[in-house]
C-alpha cells in the first residue's frame, strides 16, 4: 500500500486535492437548499473511491493497460449501446445503466476508454508514418462512440469526446491543407447537425447563446441568474454558504452544471482566480508528464487527457458565465455525480502510473 | 517503441501548454469584468430580485351597535394570487391558467395587464376566501403553476347577515373607474365600501396598509422577513343602531316589502332601519354568479335598493300634518275651524270620495279619523306653493344628510316644479290631491321620519345619522361623533298643541286605535297611498297578487317625553292601520317595555366609561 501511495505524483496530486475539497464545500453548500443536504457526504464518498482507484493505477504497469485497451473499448462500445437498448430514461435522454440500485453513466468512462485505445493504437506507428486513412481510422474510432452518445442524446458529451482528436496536430502539425479540410468538414457538420441532429431544445440553447437577453424569463433564465451569482461575488464573496443566488435557488442545475457559479458566488474573484491557477497546474503537470513519458502511447494519452480536462473546464467555466454556449457539461472536481468523478480517478491514475514509471526507469 | 523525433512532438505540446495557459487567461478576464466591473449592476439585481416589499392589506375597523355588540368582524381568509413581481408572461401560461381556473383568458389576460401597469406592490387575486376544499384544490394548482402563491389577507363577515343590509351595505375591491375619478385616493386592489355605511364612511373605516420586507426565493415563496411596518387596523366604528330594536324591525317586516325606520330624538341617531326585502352583505364579498346577479339587479322587487333613503312613497294621510300646519300658519283656519263631511264632496267639477261619513269635524278630529274631505276643503283654499313652502320650512324638499350614500330627495310639487319638469302650469285641481299625500308627493321614508321627529320635538330639525363614535383601540377612549346641531323651525307651540293631540286622538280613538301599546301613550299617522313607480307593477300583475296600496304609519312616543321617532311603509299591504302600525306597535313594545325587561348584561371585566372617575389634573399631565 506505501507503495503505491509513492506511485501517486505529488505535483499533480495536491492540486486535485485541493479541487476536490473546494468541489465537495461548494456542492454542500449548493445542496442544503435544495433537499439534498447529505450530497457532499456521497460525493465524498465517490471522492475516496475515485482515490483509491486512482492508488491502483498509478502504481500499475501502464503497459499492461495500455495492452487491454482494444477490449476495454470494445466493453465501453457494447455498454453504449447497451444503454441506448435498455438505459434508464431521465427527463426525455437515455444515459444511464441501472445496476443494483446505482446509476453509471457509461459514456463517461468511455472519453477515457477511447483515448486510451485510440493512444494505444497511434502509439505502434512512428507519426511520420501514418497515412491519412489511418486517421481518418482513428478519427472513426473516435467518432463511433460520440454518435452512440449523441443518440441518447446528449450533445455536452459528445462534445467532450472531440479534443482526442488534439492527437492529430500534435503528431502531424498543424498544415493549412488540414486545417482547412477541419474547417470544411465542422461547417459542414454544423449545418447538418442543425438541420438533422439537433433537437429542437439544442438549438434553442444555440439561439439563447447568441442573444440571451431575449428569453430572460424562459431559457435565458438560467444563464442570466449564473451571471448575477458571480458578478453579485465580487472580489471576495458573499461567504461560504451565504451566496443568496444559490441559497434562494434563483440559481439552476447548481450542484452539477452550474456549480461554478455557486464557488464563484460564494468565494468571490480572489476564490475564481484561485480555481483556475489549481487547474491551470493540473494541465501544466499532465502535459509535463506527456513530455516526460516512456512510450508514444503514454505521451498520446497523457496529451488527450489534458485535452479532455482543459475543454472541460473552458465550456463549463465560460458557459456559467454566458461566453460560451449553455450545454450540459460537468467540471471535473466540482460537479456532483459518480460516474463522472470515478472516470476522472481513473483517467489521471493513468497519468500518474505513466509519471511513476518515467521515474522509476 | 522509441519516438524518432520526439523534440517535434515536444514543441508541438509546448504550444498546447501556451494555448492553455491562454485560455485559462482568458477566463480569468472574463470572470475579472463581470466580477469586479460588473459587481454592482450584478449585486443590484440578486438583491431586487431576492428582497421584495409586499403589501399587508389592513383590516377595516370593526362595527358594534351602540351597545357594544359586534355586527361587522374581520376574519384572516386565504386567497390564491398571483404577486406582482411574478406575473406571468408567456400568453399560453396565462391561456393555460384560465383554463384550469375556468375563467375568460381574455379577461384574465385583461387583469393581468392591468396589475403590471399599475405601481405599488399589489398582487392578482385569482380566487379568494378559499375553504378546505379550495385550498387543497389551489395547492394542485401551485404545482403546476409555481408562480401562484397564498396570501392572508382579511376579510369582512357581516355576523347579523342580512339583519341591516342596507344600513351596513358591503364592500369590494376598487373599480379602475373609481380610480381614475379620484386618482391618488385608493391604490389598486384596494378592498373599499360599495354601499350603505361602509361606502360612506369609508375613510373612518379604511386602515393603513402595512408594508414587509422580506426575503423571497426563486418561486417568490417568503423565507425570511426582515422588517415591517405593521398594518393599521381601521378604528372600531360604533353605530347609533340598537341590535335588538332591528331585529324586532326585521321580525315586525316578516316577508312583506317595505321600509322602516327609529329615530332617537335627542340627536338623530338612527335606532333602527330596515329594508325589505334585505340582503346578506357577505354575498356581496364573493364573485358572483349571473344567477345570483340576476336575483339581486335583475329582480323587480328590487332587493338592493335602500328603501329607507332611496325609496319614495306617496305619503298618503302622513302627510296631512303638514298640510293642516300649513293651513294653521297662514290663518286659514283656526283649531276650531270645522267642516262637514258627507262621504263625498265636489271639488273644481270632480267628485273626491272619504272613507266614511264623519259628519261635522274640526281639525283633531279630522286628523284622528283621517277625514279626507276636511283636508280636501283645506287644498281647495291653500295655495300648492304655500304647502310646498311649508314643506320646505319644515325641511321636506331637501335630503336629511344621513351619512349613508345615494340619499333620495324627497319631492313635494311646486309650480316652479311642474314648469321645469313637466313643461305644464299647475292646476288648482291638483292641490286636492296632494292635500291628501297624494299627487305629485313622494316622500323617502328617512324624510317623513324626520318631519315626524320635528314634530316629537316641538319644531326641531334632526340630522339623522348612523355613527355614534369611533374607539381607535380595543378599550381605549370614545371619541362620540357630534351629530350636526338641530335647525329650530320656530314652529308655533299653539300650533303643535292641536297637531299633537290630533295624533295622539289618532291612537286612542282614530284609525290606529288597534295598535295602542298599554301603559305607553303612542301617538302617530296612518297613511294609505297609491303605489308609486319605482316598484315594476306588471310584475305584481305577473304574479297575480293584487295591487294594494302601500300602507304608512308615522309618529313618536311616548307622547309626554318623546324619545324616538318612526315611519313604517308596508307595501301593497293595503290600509295603513291594519299593517303598518302594528308594526310600529311592536317597536314602541321593544323599546319601551320588552328591553328594560331584559336581565342586565354579565358583569364586565372593564368598567364602562360613563361611570370613569376622571384623574386628577396634575395626573392626567404626567406622560
Amino acid at each position: 500500500m506505501k507503495e503505491r501511495l509513492r506511485a501517486l505524483d505529488a505535483n499533480l496530486l495536491w492540486p486535485m486535492v485541493l479541487l476536490v475539497v473546494m468541489g465537495t464545500l461548494t456542492v454542500y453548500s449548493a445542496g442544503r437548499s435544495t433537499g439534498q443536504a447529505s450530497l457532499w457526504a456521497k460525493q465524498s464518498l465517490w471522492n475516496v473511491m475515485g482515490f483509491t482507484v486512482m492508488a491502483l493505477l498509478a502504481a500499475a504497469n501502464p503497459r499492461r493497460i495500455f495492452h487491454s485497451g482494444l477490449v476495454l473499448y470494445v466493453l465501453g462500445i457494447l455498454s453504449l449501446v447497451l444503454v441506448l437498448v435498455a438505459g434508464h430514461r431521465i427527463g426525455g435522454s437515455q444515459r444511464w445503466i441501472v445496476l443494483a440500485g446505482l446509476t453509471f453513466q457509461p459514456s463517461e468512462l468511455m472519453k477515457w476508454l477511447t483515448l486510451l485505445f485510440v493512444a494505444h493504437r497511434l502509439g505502434t506507428r512512428q507519426p511520420q508514418d501514418l497515412t491519412t486513412w489511418d486517421l481518418v481510422g482513428t478519427s472513426a474510432l473516435v467518432l463511433f462512440p460520440m454518435l452512440l452518445v449523441l443518440k441518447q442524446p446528449d450533445l455536452g458529451m459528445a462534445v467532450s469526446f472531440l479534443p482526442i482528436l488534439v492527437l492529430i496536430p500534435i503528431l502531424k502539425g498543424l498544415r493549412a491543407k488540414w486545417v482547412a479540410i477541419t474547417l470544411v468538414c465542422v461547417s459542414l457538420g454544423a449545418v447538418l447537425a442543425w438541420q438533422k441532429v439537433l433537437k429542437p431544445y439544442q438549438k434553442q440553447r444555440v439561439l439563447t447563446f447568441l442573444d440571451p437577453g431575449a428569453d430572460l424569463k424562459g431559457k435565458g433564465y438560467q444563464i442570466n441568474q449564473s451571471r448575477i451569482a458571480i458578478g453579485a461575488g465580487g472580489l471576495t464573496g458573499q461567504g461560504f454558504t451565504s451566496g443568496s443566488q444559490t441559497q434562494l435557488n434563483f440559481l439552476p442545475v447548481k450542484t452539477t452544471d452550474f456549480v461554478f457559479s455557486v464557488w464563484a458566488e460564494e468565494r468571490g474573484f480572489l476564490g475564481v482566480l484561485m480555481a483556475l491557477g489549481l487547474f491551470g497546474l493540473v494541465l501544466s503537470r499532465i502535459l509535463d508528464t506527456a513530455v516526460a513519458a516512456k512510450s508514444a502511447s503514454e505521451t498520446y494519452f497523457c496529451v488527450g487527457a489534458a485535452g479532455i480536462i482543459a475543454l472541460h473546464l473552458l465550456v463549463n467555466v465560460g458557459m456559467v458565465i454566458g461566453v460560451l454556449p449553455n450545454k450540459g457539461i460537468v467540471l471535473p472536481f466540482f460537479s456532483a455525480g459518480g460516474s463522472s468523478t470515478l472516470s476522472y480517478f481513473l483517467g489521471l491514475g493513468v497519468v500518474m502510473a505513466v509519471r511513476h514509471r518515467a521515474q522509476v526507469k | 517503441m522509441e519516438i524518432l523525433n520526439r523534440g517535434l512532438i515536444h514543441r508541438r505540446i509546448a504550444i498546447m501548454k501556451t494555448v492553455t495557459v491562454c485560455m485559462i487567461g482568458g477566463l480569468v478576464l472574463a470572470y475579472g469584468w463581470v466580477q469586479l466591473g460588473l459587481r454592482r449592476e450584478m449585486q443590484r439585481l440578486a438583491f431586487s430580485q431576492a428582497v421584495k416589499t409586499r403589501t399587508t392589506p389592513a383590516p377595516r375597523g370593526i362595527i358594534f351597535d351602540r351597545n357594544g355588540n359586534k355586527i361587522v368582524d374581520n376574519r384572516r381568509a386565504l386567497h390564491l394570487v398571483i404577486q406582482s413581481e411574478d406575473l406571468p408572461y408567456d400568453p399560453r401560461q396565462i391561456e393555460a391558467l384560465a383554463t384550469a381556473l375556468a375563467m375568460e383568458p381574455e379577461q384574465l389576460r385583461r387583469r393581468v395587464q392591468a396589475i403590471r401597469q399599475a405601481a405599488g406592490n399589489r398582487m392578482l387575486v385569482l380566487l379568494d376566501n378559499l375553504d378546505d376544499a379550495a385550498l387543497a384544490r389551489a395547492e394542485v394548482l401551485r404545482a403546476r403553476f409555481p408562480f401562484l402563491s397564498i396570501e392572508i389577507a382579511p376579510r369582512r363577515v357581516y355576523l347579523g347577515q342580512d339583519l341591516a343590509g342596507h344600513a351596513l351595505g358591503y364592500v369590494g375591491e376598487v373599480t379602475p373607474e373609481e380610480m381614475t375619478k379620484d386618482p391618488g385616493r385608493y391604490q389598486l386592489g384596494e378592498i373599499i365600501g360599495r354601499s350603505g355605511f361602509e361606502a360612506s364612511r369609508n375613510d373612518r373605516l379604511r386602515g393603513v396598509d402595512g408594508q414587509r420586507r422580506i426575503l423571497v426565493d426563486y418561486l417568490g415563496r417568503e423565507v425570511a422577513v426582515f422588517g415591517q411596518i405593521e398594518a393599521k387596523p381601521g378604528r372600531s366604528v360604533y353605530l347609533t343602531l340598537d341590535a335588538g330594536l332591528q331585529a324586532t324591525l326585521k321580525a315586525a317586516f316578516g316577508q312583506e316589502q317595505g321600509a322602516g325606520i327609529v329615530l332617537d330624538l335627542r340627536d338623530g341617531g338612527i335606532l333602527a332601519q330596515y329594508s325589505s326585502p334585505s340582503y346578506d352583505p357577505n354575498i356581496f364579498l364573493n364573485r358572483l354568479t349571473q344567477e345570483q346577479v340576476e336575483q339581486y339587479w335583475g329582480n323587480p322587487d328590487r332587493p338592493m335598493l335602500d328603501r329607507v333613503t332611496q325609496g319614495r312613497y306617496a305619503p298618503g294621510s302622513t302627510f296631512k300634518l303638514l298640510i293642516a300646519l300649513a293651513a294653521l300658519e297662514k290663518g286659514l283656519i283656526t283649531p276650531a275651524t270645522t267642516f262637514t263631511c258627507g262621504g263625498h264632496k265636489s271639488f273644481y267639477g270632480r267628485d273626491f270620495r272619504c272613507d266614511a261619513v264623519h259628519g261635522t269635524v274640526n281639525l283633531v278630529q279630522a286628523i284622528a279619523h283621517s277625514c279626507d274631505i276636511y283636508f280636501y276643503e283645506l287644498g281647495m283654499r291653500l295655495d300648492i306653493d304655500d304647502i310646498y313652502n311649508a314643506a320646505a320650512k319644515y325641511g321636506l324638499t331637501v335630503p336629511t344628510g344621513v351619512d349613508l350614500p345615494h340619499e333620495a330627495t324627497s319631492r313635494v310639487p311646486s309650480r316652479e316644479w311642474k314648469k321645469r319638469v313637466k313643461k305644464e302650469k299647475w292646476y288648482a285641481g291638483e292641490t286636492i290631491s296632494v292635500a291628501i299625500g297624494q299627487g305629485a308627493n313622494s316622500l323617502t321614508p328617512i324624510g317623513l321620519a324626520r318631519f315626524y321627529a320635528m314634530l316629537a320635538t316641538r319644531g326641531r330639525l334632526l340630522t339623522p345619522h348612523l355613527l355614534y363614535g369611533v374607539r381607535q383601540e380595543d378599550n381605549g377612549p370614545m371619541d362620540l361623533f357630534t351629530a350636526p346641531a338641530p335647525r329650530e323651525t320656530g314652529l308655533d307651540p299653539e300650533i303643535w298643541k292641536v297637531l299633537d293631540e290630533g295624533l295622539y286622538q289618532v291612537v286612542q280613538v282614530g284609525t290606529a286605535k288597534e295598535s295602542a301599546v298599554p301603559g305607553l301613550t303612542m301617538v302617530g299617522k296612518t297613511g294609505t297611498s297609491q303605489v308609486t313607480t319605482f316598484v315594476d307593477k306588471s310584475h305584481y300583475a305577473k304574479l297575480s297578487k293584487k295591487l294594494k296600496d302601500n300602507a304608512l304609519f308615522a309618529g313618536y312616543a311616548p307622547r309626554e317625553n318623546p324619545q324616538i321617532a318612526f315611519v313604517v311603509v308596508a307595501e301593497n299591504a293595503g290600509f295603513g292601520a291594519s299593517s303598518a302600525a302594528p308594526i310600529a306597535k311592536k317597536l314602541c313594545q321593544y323599546w319601551f317595555i320588552d328591553r328594560l325587561k331584559k336581565p342586565l348584561p354579565p358583569p364586565s371585566a372593564k368598567l364602562p366609561d360613563e361611570y370613569k372617575v376622571e384623574p386628577d389634573a396634575d395626573s392626567a399631565e404626567e406622560p
